[in-house]
């Protein structure tokens, strides 16, 4: 079973910002997956730090929709996006210290971070941004 | 050649740039706002002078008067808002010089550049028109010699047919209307031009600088305000065309070029001056510069979040529809004839991250000739060479000085364009990769960065408080930030460097990496606007300047006459009628072109001046305008005229002699009465 599960009630109704969490998501189980197979910890941070910057790159694009949209809620969704980044980075480090960890903290922290940033601040930002 | 003039410049501009740095603290630092400087000013003329204008007559005889009471009567207000107006603009030229030749030694003016140097050129020629129009509204004895040279030198210009400065020999043939149209280029004309041009000035500029921190205002004001109190702007005595003052005021900041007029003809004055700002404005080609590879982007890590357009202080990049068919909206296109390749786009890329080390590290923009893949790379093999537990990375830009002298087996120096080019995710990646035990960002002075916001960005995106910002997990005690003024409050880069190594292991580092600017020094900084003060009033009186010498009288000779028709008129045969069209036939054929009018001046019997001049108009038919300023010693004087109209050489149509006793300082003006036929000595 998957780390992280689409809904369609995650939809911000933004095709591009739909798209990269679609695609968010898709990254972060394959990397779960592959963890069952021993791995060399440097590939699963090299594969996190690839990660890394699509998130980044995604939640430059989604805080820039919502800034644009004067959305009222912008400076608490942003931080919950600067706490992802954080934490994303610390996985790393602690990828590779110590694989067992790493796989422990992708497990429980980033998949509680996914569940509750869809179902609470995504939703809530749903039709605020343009369509297309 | 030019690189040398510059690097002397700079090295002039170091001494008050470090002096002020030390009186105001880098970032009040007036030599890092000059150009938001000369606006204020501007702001303060604008102000004052509409006090100014709501008591001002525009009259010949109120004008003076008027000026007089505001600054005698209403000294405590009027009398302080003239002062103002006149010292502030005074101040505005000032702080232009500066900024004009701040901007040339530092090579800000080429490339992508060019359009805010190029444009400021006609700011000059409005700025400069509008001192000029201040003085002569006045109509006190400078605004006489003002009113006369600029004539002069506009009569020098195929425009007129009539001679201007004629209007000013004599208070009889100045009307009270033409106060008004003076009034209205000081006030609406000339100003109405320089809000436009300055709207042009900055408009290609991402957050340009308008106005100055509000410290450096305060203290723009408060010293005009001073000044104003001190040596209150004065009238020199109401304009008076029969006599010449011996020697004037000259405010040679607006004037400069005026006392030219007396060795030089008009017509070498406007080569100089037109000659002079085609030079300005062709600077940024002298020798053309050579563009870097500009910013490029790679849209398949572009989505179009707009960080580098907000980032990018010359607007070079912009957001345009998606071409590749991806689901985004937009995509960040790069104006190449925008992009000077500071890179401080690629410090902005999310994409950016030294951390991709599964995919080739092309960030969505990046530059073509510093790519962020081969900064990784340079930084990780600089790394590999250091030695010892205090090892330091420093990055410095094409502002910093004296780095390369820091290079041994505990530090390692990485050159960039600018310090913004760099992603804050290279310092995560250093120290937690632990290439480095701490990292140096060593970057232009504070507010002086020569790509504008490099300096401020990096500043926010390592404080958290700009995106892309540095990671929560990163130890800013870890991190020095200086910037690169030998003599600054930081003690100079090495100084610097030295200070933050030896914190690196302690609990509690020294604070070298505090770029929090200095408070500045209270003293220096009046003493500094003292001398400011001064120096924007002391070129306004001095030195004197004598348009006549000591003893001396001058003679005007002006007036306007049509020399005679060059062939009479003759009555058409009627053959020569029959080859005419019918609409065309008239009985007289009168051919326009006349004769020039020549003139000959003896003073003494000994020749003072013979000129020709051709009648005016493009068919020649007009009145030929003679206008002849003399000086002669004061005493009796036997004056004789001659004038020829009908082309015959070395005779006169008409002359005359008269002997006159002429006084120090008298103005006589030599007219010709076209009714009697007769010269006029008045």
């Amino acid at each position: 079973m998957p780390l992280l599960q689409w809904k369609a009630d995650y939809s911000v109704g933004n095709p591009a910002i739909d798209h990269e969490h679609a695609e968010m998501i898709g990254q972060i189980n394959r990397l779960y997956a592959q963890l069952d197979d021993p791995l060399d910890a440097l590939q699963v941070v090299s594969v996190l730090g690839e990660i890394h910057a699509d998130i980044a790159a995604h939640f430059a694009l989604e805080e820039r929709l919502m800034r644009t949209a004067h959305y009222a809620e912008y400076a608490q969704h942003k931080e919950d996006h600067e706490d992802l980044l954080d934490q994303v980075r610390d996985l790393m480090d602690v990828f590779s210290d110590d694989p067992q960890a790493g796989r422990k903290m992708l497990q429980q922290r980033l998949s509680d971070w996914f569940g509750r940033h869809f179902s609470t601040y995504d939703a809530r930002l749903h039709k605020c941004l343009p369509e297309g | 050649m030019l690189e040398s003039i510059q690097r002397a410049g700079r090295l002039i501009f170091r001494l008050p740039q470090t002096g002020l740095d030390w009186s105001f603290g880098n970032a009040l630092n007036p030599l890092r706002h000059l150009g938001a400087l000369t606006i204020f000013f501007l702001w303060i003329v604008l102000v004052s002078g509409i006090w100014l204008f709501i008591f001002f007559r525009t009259s010949v005889n109120g004008a003076y008067e008027s000026v007089e009471y505001l600054t005698h009567d209403q000294w405590y207000l009027g009398g302080v808002m003239r002062s103002l107006h006149r010292y502030a603009s005074d101040a505005a030229i000032v702080t232009l010089v500066f900024h004009v030749l701040k901007e040339f030694v530092y090579d800000r003016y080429r490339n992508a550049r060019w359009f805010s140097w190029t444009t400021g050129v006609p700011l000059l020629w409005m700025i400069i028109p509008l001192g000029i129009t201040g003085y002569w509204l006045v109509w006190d004895q400078l605004a006489l010699y003002v009113a006369l040279t600029t004539s002069e030198l506009i009569d020098a210009l195929p425009i007129f047919t009539e001679s201007m400065a004629r209007n000013f020999l004599s208070v009889s043939s100045l009307s009270n209307r033409f106060f008004t149209l003076m009034a209205f280029v000081h006030l609406i004309g000339l100003p109405i031009f320089l809000v436009f041009g300055i709207w042009l000035h900055v408009f290609r500029i991402n957050r340009p600088k308008i106005n100055p921190p509000r410290a450096l205002m305060a203290g723009a004001l408060l010293s005009m305000l001073a000044l104003s109190m001190v040596y209150p702007a004065l009238s020199q005595g109401k304009a008076d065309p029969s006599a010449v003052p011996a020697n004037l005021a000259l405010d040679w900041y607006y004037l400069l070029v005026y006392p030219l007029m007396k060795s030089w003809s008009p017509g070498m004055v406007w080569l100089l001056l037109t000659g002079f700002s085609l030079l300005l404005c062709l600077a940024p080609w002298l020798p053309p510069a050579r563009p870097p590879a500009v910013a490029r982007v790679n849209l398949d890590n572009c989505n179009g979040c707009e960080r580098c357009v907000e980032d990018c202080p010359f607007g070079a990049v912009e957001m345009k529809p998606r071409s590749d068919g991806k689901k985004y909206a937009s995509e960040a296109v790069v104006n190449d004839s925008l992009c000077l390749s500071c890179g401080i786009c690629v410090g902005a890329c999310p994409t950016a991250t030294p951390f991709r080390e599964k995919s080739s590290l092309v960030p969505g923009i990046d530059l073509p000739d510093q790519s962020t893949a081969d900064l990784r790379e340079h930084v990780t093999r600089a790394a590999s060479a250091l030695r010892g537990d205090r090892r330091l990375l420093v990055f410095g830009c094409e502002g910093s000085r004296g780095l390369a002298r820091l290079e041994n087996t505990e530090t390692a120096v990485i050159s960039m364009t600018c310090m913004a080019q760099l992603p804050p995710s290279f310092v995560d990646f250093i120290l937690s990769r632990g290439l480095a035990d701490g990292v140096v960002l060593a970057g232009c002075a504070n507010g002086d960065c020569q790509y504008r916001l490099g300096e401020r960005w990096t500043l926010q995106r390592l404080n958290r408080t700009r995106d892309p910002r540095l990671r929560k997990r990163v130890d800013n005690e870890k991190i020095a930030l200086l910037w690169s003024e030998p003599w600054s409050d930081y003690g100079g880069p090495k100084a610097a460097v030295a200070a933050f190594r030896n914190g690196l292991n302690k609990t509690r580092p020294a604070s070298a990496t505090s770029a929090v600017p200095k408070p500045g020094r209270p003293a220096a900084v009046v003493l500094a606007w003292g001398l400011f003060a001064a120096a924007s009033v002391v070129f306004t009186f001095w030195p004197r300047y004598s348009q006549l010498q000591a003893g001396h009288a001058i003679i005007s000779v002006s007036f306007s006459h049509a020399g005679k028709r060059l062939q009479e008129c003759h009555r058409l045969s009627q053959q020569e009628l029959q080859k005419l069209p019918p609409n065309m036939r008239k009985p007289t054929d009168c051919p326009r072109e006349r004769h020039p009018v020549s003139v000959v001046f003896r003073a003494d019997n000994k020749p003072v001046f013979t000129i020709t001049v051709p009648p005016s108009g493009f068919w020649k038919d007009g009145e030929s305008n003679i206008y002849q300023r003399i000086e002669l010693p004061a005493g009796p004087h036997r004056l004789f005229i001659g004038m020829g109209d009908t082309g015959k050489a070395g005779e006169f149509d008409y002359e005359s002699q008269d002997d006159v006793s002429l006084s120090a300082g008298q103005h006589l003006v030599i007219g010709f009465d076209p009714m009697t036929r007769t010269f006029v000595f008045k």
